[in-house]
């Protein structure tokens, strides 16, 4: 079966936010908890760069590893889901999450009582598809719809790419091949200075 | 814009000037970063500010705000002396190339260094890129035109592409972007003081014109003006949206009409985009009557201090409404109503209509509009001539918009289908119902009817014995002038181009291959203008008051706009002292304008919710500021603003950089609960524009919001 799988392309994020107002709008994030941020590093100086982050959806994910609960399933498809209603908001996922994905509701002491969220590629939770339950506690299913995750829907530089990992890694190759063509050739700069 | 935003994709170079696209623009970022990556054109980013744009850079230039005359000048000057220039296209396609070095001559890298803060080098490299990455766009954005002297700016960066040789080419062209959906339309009805609707002027030719369109009697049309004031009233310019609160402010005797304003309608306008806010506040406290029409409560209705006569009047949403927009790349595109206007909201035309009827003018109004919005587009399509929004009918938008995938990504043209041979949204001049639009101006490479276009004979045949129009050998595919001719006239008796209601005129013109308005040479030398090549000036409120002897600003204007504008006088108090600090503004992506509907977002106002000034760190350690501390930013004016600090780099040390988008507190003050109930947006703040100081441009009166001063201190 296919894998599902998000990719930014950081030579073409430029920080707008799309992403993050399309997750909370769709599934209804509440205010101060985000599914997905855009990072931006070196800001105002040479070599910034910006990238849109959330759930990675690991093949072996850590927060899985660590849940003492065993809250999280992976599906076929690869996404890595989870039971809010089996998670006791310890907070292990978030040490063990390399990129910071679970989120806690806010207005207690370090956030972390409450069941954990966070992006759910749009494909809902454990309860049955498109539910009022799965909305709730999860927000929309749009794959069970048969779309595409909000987030990379809206986005303005088709930076954020979602779909199967086949298909991304298509569109991604052909970026880099056409990145590494004329003067953009491997070793050109090297070869004969930053002036093109 | 002479090109569109889909055509960045040919360009092998992008210049970018006061213009921060990732932004203000994140869609048009899509067609710049794929022509960085497809065609490995160098992306050249010119801004005071290190901004998102700067940061997909290959060439980051910092420029002290305001003196991109200079450095575009210096630039013409490396090119020619290097022998870069496009010849061919100068000697036979443009005039004034003669007077523009004598000007540019005088920018060599060193004075371009002394005014602009860039090192020679710099100059020189981007120049080079420049010359060999052909054809290049140039952009720019606000951070061009306001400035008091802005008319030169913009003109400078025409001049650029000019000598390059990049107009008229798919990837080159002078493209300013638009900042809001439809301000092209706006602008082309012209919703301004200083002409009617298609750039016709406000002289007696172009209200006959008119009156013949809207099937209304001069005589009347006239008549509603205070002709008993001074009989030439209604050919004189109103005030402008700078500068109307000084028709309320100033004595009677200072200016142009009767009396002073006493009543105003804030047509979806928020007070928050004005410079000189404070000011703005005060005369909105003084008028009698202020009504406001907005889908959501802005900040006009609780800032001022105003008791009675505030009305606010609901307008629907462009969700709720029906009819065609222009964008910024001069496309029409029909728009569907998603909903019926919700609650006791109206849509702005049944607004106009209704309140036309009670002040005892409906019937003429809307003499010609029975169906809505069918009829209003073809009343402005039978009268707008001058910039050929002819061809655009509803049937050919509505079917454009229904077949909008079978238009090519990047030439915009319809590939078979229903739409064959049309670019998308018939982008004007559209001159004929079976003309397919002009997609790139002034593209001598194809025939006048699939959009080939020659520069407009506007300014006669000849100046002081020199040839206007384009020279022999200068035509187009299927046109039977060899070389320049000037505007078609006479085809109907008594009639031109511009004022044939038929359209006889246009396909005489079509049908010899030739475009109606002539075929003439791009003036790069404007008589008709204050500087006739653009020069530098510094701002009115410099921080190098050791430059104003070389480049002074104008001496000031009697009566611009229905009051005086000063210039050289407000200049001359020199505040560079006690305001030590630049002040420059602009956008950031979460908002939009005065912010009255980004603000009341649940989404967007959490990911911005509160007003700062950014400070580079070096300039915080030396004011003792750290991150997040509260200051007061006052200007010259008097003007102050109680902000959070932002340390940031984007800034450079004698710059502070204000996001104009916030409103609902004053001096310190919030107003949250001066809103209507349930009416309040989730955020509110200090607005940047009460501390942006005096100045306008000299031409248009554009505000000077990008540089002006400031000092800061510890609140």
């Amino acid at each position: 079966m296919a894998r599902l799988k998000f990719l930014c392309d950081a030579n073409r994020c430029i920080a707008c936010d799309g992403c993050t107002v399309m997750c909370k709008n769709t599934n209804d994030v509440p205010r101060g908890t985000f599914r997905r941020r855009v990072v931006t590093i070196n800001e105002g100086q040479d070599g910034e760069a910006s990238i849109s982050v959330a759930c990675m959806h690991c093949s072996n994910p850590p927060c899985a590893a660590v849940c003492p609960v065993e809250a999280f399933y992976q599906r076929d498809d690869g996404l890595v889901l989870h039971s809010k209603d089996k998670c006791i908001g310890c907070g292990y996922c978030l040490f063990a999450c390399p990129f910071g994905a679970p989120g806690f509701p806010t207005g207690t002491p370090f956030g972390v009582k409450g069941a954990m969220d966070k992006c759910t590629y749009c494909a809902g939770g454990p309860e049955e598809d498109l539910s009022e339950a799965e909305r709730r506690k999860y927000g929309a299913n749009r794959i069970a719809e048969g779309k595409l995750p909000a987030c990379a829907t809206a986005c303005a530089t088709k930076a954020l790419l979602a779909g199967e990992a086949d298909e991304i890694a298509r569109i991604y190759r052909r970026r880099a091949m056409e990145r590494g063509s004329e003067a953009n050739a491997w070793g050109w700069k090297r070869a004969y200075g930053k002036s093109l | 814009m002479t090109n569109h935003l889909n055509d960045i994709r040919n360009a092998r170079a992008i210049i970018m000037f006061g213009s921060n696209a990732a932004e203000a623009h994140p869609v048009a970022m899509q067609h710049i970063l794929a022509a960085k990556e497809k065609n490995a054109a160098p992306l050249i980013v010119v801004d005071p500010r290190f901004t998102r744009t700067a940061a997909k850079a290959d060439v980051y230039v910092r420029l002290r705000s305001g003196t991109d005359v200079a450095l575009v000048m210096g630039l013409v000057r490396e090119i020619v002396r290097n022998g870069w220039h496009d010849r061919d296209f100068i000697d036979k396609r443009t005039f004034g190339f003669e007077e523009v070095m004598k000007v540019a001559d005088h920018y060599t890298p060193e004075e371009v260094q002394r005014i602009t803060g860039v090192e020679p080098a710099l100059l020189k490299r981007v120049a080079r890129l420049l010359a060999d990455n052909r054809p290049g766009t140039l952009i720019w954005c606000m951070g061009g035109t306001q400035h008091s002297h802005g008319n030169n700016i913009t003109r400078s960066y025409c001049i650029l592409q000019l000598v390059l040789g990049n107009m008229g080419k798919a990837g080159g062209g002078a493209n300013v972007i638009r900042g809001h959906d439809n301000v092209q339309g706006a602008t082309d009805m012209c919703i301004l003081s200083n002409s009617l609707p298609g750039y016709y002027g406000l002289s007696d030719g172009a209200f006959k014109h008119w009156a013949q369109v809207w099937k209304v009697d001069f005589e009347w049309l006239k008549g509603r003006f205070d002709l008993a004031y001074d009989k030439k009233q209604h050919n004189k310019k109103g005030f402008t949206m700078a500068r109307w609160y000084e028709g309320v402010l100033q004595p009677k005797e200072k200016i142009d009409q009767r009396d002073n304003i006493r009543a105003l309608f804030y047509w979806g306008i928020a007070m928050e985009s004005q410079s000189q806010m404070h000011r703005v506040k005060k005369a909105l406290e003084k008028l009698e009557l202020l009504v406001l029409v907005d889908p959501f409560v802005p900040s006009a209705a609780v800032v001022p201090d105003r008791k009675n006569g505030t009305y606010l009047l609901p307008a629907s949403t462009q969700f709720e409404n029906e009819g065609s927009v222009t964008a910024t790349a001069r496309q029409l595109q029909w728009r569907y109503p998603v909903l019926e206007p919700q609650y006791d909201s109206r849509p702005d035309h049944w607004i106009m209509f209704e309140l036309t009827k009670r002040l005892g003018f409906g019937q003429e109004f809307a003499k010609n509009i029975k169906k809505w919005p069918d009829d209003c587009l073809e009343e402005w399509r039978s009268g707008l001539q001058t910039i050929g929004y002819t061809g655009q009918t509803v049937e050919r938008l509505k079917r454009q918009r229904d077949n909008a995938h079978t238009f090519d990504l990047v030439t915009l043209r319809a590939n078979g289908g229903p739409c064959d041979g049309e670019y998308y949204g018939l982008p004007w001049p559209c001159w004929t119902t079976d003309h397919p639009g002009t997609p790139i101006l002034y593209d001598m490479s194809k025939p006048v009817m699939e959009g080939g276009l020659p520069f407009r004979a506007r300014f006669g045949t000849e100046y002081k014995g020199r040839p206007l129009l384009a020279a022999k050998g200068v035509t187009m595919p299927g046109s039977r002038a060899d070389g320049g001719y000037p505007e078609f006239k006479g085809v109907v008796k008594g009639t031109n181009w511009k004022t044939d209601l038929s359209d006889k005129t246009f396909r005489a013109a079509l049908s010899k291959g030739m475009a109606p308005f002539g075929n003439a040479r791009a003036r790069m030398y404007v008589w008709t203008f204050p500087d006739p090549v653009p020069i530098h000036r510094e701002p009115i409120q410099t921080p190098r008051p050791d430059l104003l002897a070389d480049y002074p600003t104008y001496p000031d204007k009697k009566l611009q706009y229905r009051v005086d504008t000063a210039f050289a006088s407000a200049q001359k108090a020199d505040t560079s002292k006690s305001y030590p600090l630049i002040l420059t503004t602009g956008r950031i992506v979460q908002h939009m304008g005065g912010g009255a509907e980004t603000r009341a977002n649940r989404w967007l106002s959490e990911l911005a919710p509160e007003m700062y000034a950014e400070v580079n760190p070096r300039t915080a350690n030396d004011y003792g500021l750290m991150d997040g501390d509260w200051i007061w930013v006052e200007s010259p004016q008097k003007g102050r603003i109680k902000v959070k600090v932002k340390v940031t780099l984007r800034v450079d040390p004698y710059t502070i950089f204000l996001p104009y988008h916030f409103g609902g507190v004053f001096e310190g003050v919030s107003r949250i609960d001066r809103f209507p109930e349930g009416t309040a947006p989730y955020v509110v703040g200090e607005s940047g524009n009460v501390v942006t100081n005096y100045g306008y441009d000299v031409v248009t009166q554009m505000q000077e919001t990008k540089t002006g001063l400031c000092q800061i201190r510890k609140a």
